[in-house]
């Protein structure tokens, strides 16, 4: 699992290549400044894939749901540079898995999740954009065995994705998002693959 | 530059690994120990064992001094008795069982370093000319002749070659009584102790670690039932991860029994289990039942009382506070109906002690020594207990300087090296 100390260290190494990266016109979808401004929303669903076993115990005899629901929504702030800023939120469900205990008795366990993400983005290729940010994570455990029961926790966390979008007109695209969201309560991330529909809603 | 993107994903896959830090108790099965012939010790030999040793070889993982105690824990109608060596060294000890074969006396068993990951093997030997035939002797004659405890120890399972020599110093210091109380029922999970923090196992091993009595955590499960645990949350420096979160408090006593496994794979004891181990597997005298919940006490008292009855039943001088940690406990506390005679233990202020009438006052060890405050509260025949003391030095100077009557330690094998090497 990752500390916070090396979550800022990544997220700094992030911003890092981002900024230098960001520089370089030649391979971005945007050079010069244009002294524009938007806002733009981003709407993203599909379906997160949990890639590990550590939080379905073995002494659970567990029937684990790898792939679960991802629901995003995102708006960025995006000025006359090429490093964009903004808010993620959604609902997630990073894994849930039929559970049988040792006298036989079945259940079940969902580990559902609202990210809470600040974002920054920058463009890469032209409709070629990477995001990553940090922020919490309000995990949510639904569990149905000897009786029901919801429990909630804050967690820290962060995601990273990469989208590839298509314009349909000078406000509205369409494509596809790759992203893994973690939170460090989970010791793993998700591996979510999504479409997006991204909206410019606001422009000054 | 996407090569830098590259080299930064590269070094988040490298670096992201978390290392597991484990040491396991090595598996002590030794032959000649195992012999038919090997007969359990006698109370004589085991008590003329004890006292302070001088340690010869061995002294850059030992220390130059340790203090040899045995304790036992019962299982029914079975005793198995433990020698331990609490040695000077920070923080090391030795946990071994005792055969007698012929006229040979065999220890077995293990050492460990609790500030890091290092255990090993222990095998000693003590035959002729090393003192074996008075420590056989049934009679007790005035003069103790040297004793000379030889063995050796090694890492991890790999059979011990380094050797390790003790010579018998003095007596065990016992003239101003102390209670040394063990952190969380003996230990913390993070010291990688062979049982979680906690748990009717670590209670268990509580006396091997040198503690006199432990200090519990309460909380209740959503049905009302008072368990042992921790944090506020269940989270995985505790338990295996099983995609629950949150509170304690917002799961049944099934739920967490049936699904929760801490970390070295016990469930989380209810008060009950936990009273029951201290009263029935050991020779504990004090538990601290350290308040984490807010609402009704009645539960916690009635327990209290229960297991302070049935130790008397058994001879036993057991005795067990109620934790008065902070100004919400106290006022739930302060609800139960004839507070002033319930033993409890309060870690505020001394007018705080004289309201409730606790036999116990518990200031934390960075307010210092307070020496006269502590000996007030002899005066007005109370207790003073100080947590939680880790630090040798700062053990050291608080039985040097201090007055305290307990100490609360994660590290009870120190506090009983310093107070049982006292002189």
């Amino acid at each position: 699992m990752l500390n916070n100390k090396t979550l800022l260290f990544y997220f700094l190494l992030f911003l890092t290549c981002s900024k230098s990266f960001g520089q370089e016109d030649e391979v971005t979808s945007q050079t010069g400044r244009s002294k524009k401004y938007s806002l733009i929303l981003y709407l993203s669903g599909g379906a997160g894939y949990f890639p590990s076993n550590a939080g379905a115990p073995g002494y659970l005899k567990p029937k684990l749901a790898r792939i679960n629901p991802v629901t995003t929504a995102r708006i960025m702030w995006k000025p006359d540079h090429r490093l964009k800023a903004g808010f993620e939120t959604g609902y997630m469900t990073f894994y849930s898995y039929q559970l049988t205990d040792a006298n036989g008795n079945k259940g079940k366990v969902s580990l559902d999740a609202i990210p809470l993400l600040l974002e920054f983005s920058v463009s890469v290729k032209k409709h070629f954009n990477l995001f990553a940010g940090p922020g919490f994570y309000i995990l949510k455990t639904k569990l149905n065995y000897a009786g029901s029961a919801e429990s909630n926790k804050v967690s820290t966390g962060w995601m990273a994705a990469a989208a590839y979008t298509a314009p349909l007109s000078k406000e509205i695209s369409i494509g596809a998002e790759a992203k893994w969201l973690y939170a460090a309560e989970t010791i793993r991330g998700s591996f979510g693959l999504q479409l997006q529909a991204s909206w410019k809603f606001l422009k000054w | 530059m996407m090569k830098q993107y590259c080299v930064a994903i590269l070094c988040m896959l490298i670096f992201s690994c978390k290392k597991k830090y484990e040491a396991p108790v090595p598996d002590a099965r030794w032959d000649l120990f195992s012999s038919s012939t090997a007969t359990v010790l006698t109370h004589n030999t085991r008590n003329k064992l004890e006292g302070v040793y001088s340690i010869t070889d061995g002294t850059d993982v030992f220390g130059p001094s340790a203090a040899l105690k045995w304790s036992y824990t019962a299982n029914g109608r079975d005793t198995t008795y433990h020698l331990s060596m609490f040695c000077e060294r920070q923080v090391v000890y030795v946990i071994c069982e005792g055969k007698r074969l012929d006229s040979t006396i065999l220890l077995n068993g293990y050492w460990r370093n609790v500030v890091n990951t290092e255990t090993g093997l222990a095998r000693f030997t003590l035959s002729k000319n090393s003192g074996v035939g008075y420590l056989l002797d049934s009679s007790n004659p005035d003069t103790i002749p040297a004793i000379v405890i030889t063995g050796t120890f090694g890492t991890g399972d790999v059979p011990p070659d380094r050797p390790i020599s003790l010579q018998y110093s003095r007596p065990l210091y016992r003239a101003t009584p102390l209670e040394i109380v063990a952190h969380r029922g003996g230990g913390r999970t993070s010291d990688l102790l062979p049982a979680s923090e906690n748990t009717v196992e670590i209670i268990k091993m509580a006396s091997r670690l040198g503690a006199t009595g432990i200090e519990i955590d309460v909380r209740f499960t959503s049905d009302s039932v008072p368990v042992l645990y921790h944090d506020a949350t269940i989270n995985e420096r505790l338990i295996q991860k099983n995609g629950m979160v949150g509170p304690i408090e917002n799961y049944s006593y099934a739920q967490l029994n049936g699904l929760v496994r801490l970390i070295k794979g016990e469930r989380i004891p209810t008060l009950r289990e936990a009273l029951d181990a201290v009263v029935y597997n050991t020779s504990l005298r004090y538990v601290w039942l350290d308040t984490k919940f807010t609402g009704s006490m009645q539960k916690e008292r009635d327990l209290q009382v229960e297991y302070m009855q049935k130790a008397a039943a058994m001879g036993r001088n057991l005795n067990i506070t109620i934790g008065i940690p902070d100004e919400d406990v106290l006022k739930n506390f302060l609800k139960l109906s004839g507070y002033q005679n319930i033993p409890s233990v309060v870690e505020l202020t001394p007018q705080d002690v004289t309201t409730t009438n606790a036999k116990i006052w518990a200031p934390r060890w960075t307010l210092g020594l307070q020496n006269e405050e502590v000996e007030r509260m002899h005066a007005a025949g109370r207790k003073a207990f100080v947590w939680t003391l880790d630090v040798p030095e700062n053990i050291n100077k608080y039985f040097l300087q201090g007055k305290f009557d307990g100490i609360l330690s994660n590290y009870p094998s120190s506090v009983a090296y310093y107070y049982y090497a006292k002189q």
